[in-house]
């Protein structure tokens, strides 16, 4: 950002002892390069800055279709904290986000690993996983609203077994860890991938003196693998953790919430806050809450995986 | 041990890691089986396991769901909403890509760890206030008022930049003393060296683009501006039969489906470069 003036060791012969202003500026292309930044800038002020501005500042009024604006200071936020369904929502997505982010990472890590050797069709395996990335979350969750059915094919498989249909999607208690499994099955592919990218670069030559040492397949994963994968890991993880809280398509598309608000997730309380009841203040508040969030868990993150 | 039962041994190990591997590869696919079986099931009884057995195939389901008036439409929407999106977030990102990669400028770091710390910030927040903007601006239902507040990626801008630091700084300054112009640098020296990191982002923005859900939905209200995405999901909320939504489901993810197999390593690319930048 310091614009550069010209040291003094600069042989300075036969030149003019200081270049003007401008003309230093066009010798650096400052002009040129605002001239290149400027149409992305001008979208990323309207469109990005001046909205999170705003969404914080609608957190603190009360805001009205018809365009009237009231300051209310921090009544939204004390709304919040004694509105039982806002609670509900932070717990469903925090319960959801305990179930869902451990399953996926376990799958991925397990896969990565077992997809890291060279093996005949590797690749025909790892682009089939990749699948459900590239599939939308409204086509997953059309899909699997059907196998989660009352009479769809997981409850048929149950049955062979002599399980009673589970209530998949509509009992309370089981809603949940339903959606849990479908985030498993749509997000372990993109995780396998960064993880397999890590797996990869770790130099063979540990593994094979840590082999020659005696090591078990076990320690030289935990003692080696593991912690040379640590970036890898810290990268998905964070990743997890904020996707899942900020989980809306599937529950918009499959359960509505439901049943009974046991999937009612934070972005479905702000998406149903803001665009239900046009309470638009009070959805604000709710994302400055989500963003709060954001930043606390990548804070901590960064704090953990720092230590050794 | 001799070398040949080493090697059988060996052989007979990989034959092994092939069962998890192949386990977890089936129960992936289940649902896409899944999917494109009952799309064919038109007329059908949609008891198991019958309904899930691939005889009788009849493409009725798909002959409905094209005559639904609207189905057609979604699909040039969003290609629209996809293709129009891909150009833009490219130029506007590759142009800024350079400047703050190759040029120095008042506000240069300002800028940069603002673009940084604004990726934090989550997108609920703003769509609040990008809804009453674009309101405001008689944006909604139209295609710009969809396309236009997505053009700012910055994921898009930093991958760029990462890309164009790595061309050397003598390639451009030869350029310049042999007379070119700025444009013409960016343009004919630039642009050309990040052909793969352009396609890598091309392909994932389509994807993000194609498989948009929530500014859609709060974007567009009449059905002949939704998406796909949104138009599927008002499929399955009309009670439309189960075959014709999975006909839907399966015209939306077939030119996914397409573009991934044509451009598989771009993908792949694209997760490792973001997660290991």
């Amino acid at each position: 950002m310091t614009t550069q003036t010209a040291p003094r060791t600069e042989p300075a012969a036969g030149r003019p002892a200081r270049p003007s202003r401008w003309s230093r500026m066009r010798r650096s292309g400052s002009g040129m390069a605002l001239l290149f930044v400027a149409p992305y800038l001008l979208l990323f002020l309207v469109f990005r800055i001046l909205p999170t501005l705003a969404g914080m500042a609608l957190s603190l009024a009360k805001y009205q279709i018809t365009g009237i604006l009231e300051w209310r200071g921090l009544d939204n936020f004390q709304r919040l904290f004694t509105d039982d369904l806002f609670w509900n929502a932070l717990r469903v997505t925090a319960v959801y986000t305990v179930i869902a982010v451990p399953l996926t990472l376990v799958v991925a890590l397990a896969m990565a690993q077992l997809s890291a050797r060279s093996i005949r069709g590797i690749r025909v395996y790892r682009a089939l996983y990749f699948l459900p990335v590239i599939t939308s979350l409204v086509t997953s969750g059309v899909i699997w609203q059907w196998l989660y059915a009352e009479h769809g094919p997981l409850n048929g498989l149950f049955g062979l077994l002599g399980i009673g249909p589970v209530p998949w999607l509509s009992s309370g208690a089981a809603v949940l860890p339903s959606l849990s499994l479908l985030s498993v099955w749509t997000r372990f592919g993109y995780d396998m991938l960064i993880l397999l990218a890590g797996l990869l670069a770790i130099p063979q030559e540990y593994s094979e003196a840590a082999m020659l040492d005696g090591a078990s397949a076990w320690q030289r994963f935990w003692h080696i693998t593991l912690p040379q994968l640590k970036p890898a890991m810290f990268f998905v993880v964070i990743l997890e953790i904020v996707q899942s809280f900020q989980v809306f398509d599937v529950i918009y598309v499959m359960t509505g919430g439901g049943p009974v608000r046991s999937s009612y997730s934070l972005v479905f309380f702000v998406y149903d806050q803001g665009f239900h009841y046009f309470d638009f203040g009070y959805a604000s508040a709710a994302g400055v809450v989500l963003f709060a969030i954001t930043l606390i868990v990548s804070l901590v993150q960064r704090r953990l995986f720092r230590e050794d | 041990m001799d070398r040949v039962a080493r090697k059988s041994r060996r052989n007979r190990r990989r034959l092994w890691a092939h069962l998890p591997l192949a386990i977890v590869a089936v129960a992936t696919i289940i649902p896409f089986y899944v999917m494109i079986v009952l799309s064919l099931r038109k007329g059908r009884s949609l008891s198991l396991p019958d309904a899930l057995l691939p005889f009788h195939v009849n493409f009725g389901a798909y002959a409905d769901v094209l005559a639904h008036a609207q189905v057609v439409r979604w699909m040039l929407n969003t290609a629209a909403y996809s293709v129009i999106s891909v150009v833009l977030v490219l130029v506007f990102a590759s142009f800024a890509a350079y400047a703050f990669a190759k040029k120095r400028f008042f506000g240069r770091n300002a800028m940069f760890w603002t673009l940084l710390a604004t990726l934090m910030v989550p997108y609920h927040l703003t769509l609040i206030p990008q809804f009453i903007l674009i309101s405001k601006m008689d944006g909604l239902d139209t295609l710009w008022g969809l396309i236009v507040p997505t053009l700012a990626n910055t994921q898009a801008l930093f991958l760029m930049r990462q890309f164009i630091m790595g061309i050397p700084d003598e390639l451009i300054e030869a350029a310049r003393i042999d007379g070119a112009g700025e444009i013409r640098l960016f343009w004919q020296i630039v642009l050309p060296q990040t052909k793969p990191i352009l396609a890598t982002l091309g392909v994932f923005v389509f994807l993000w683009h194609w498989n948009d859900f929530l500014w859609p939905l709060v974007a567009t209200r009449s059905p002949d501006h939704y998406v796909l995405t949104v138009g599927l999901n008002s499929l399955q909320a009309q009670d439309s039969s189960l075959t014709v939504t999975m006909a839907g489901a399966v015209l939306t993810f077939l030119p996914i489906l397409l573009v991934y197999v044509l451009l598989q390593r771009y993908f792949v690319r694209g997760v490792t470069m973001s997660g290991l930048k």
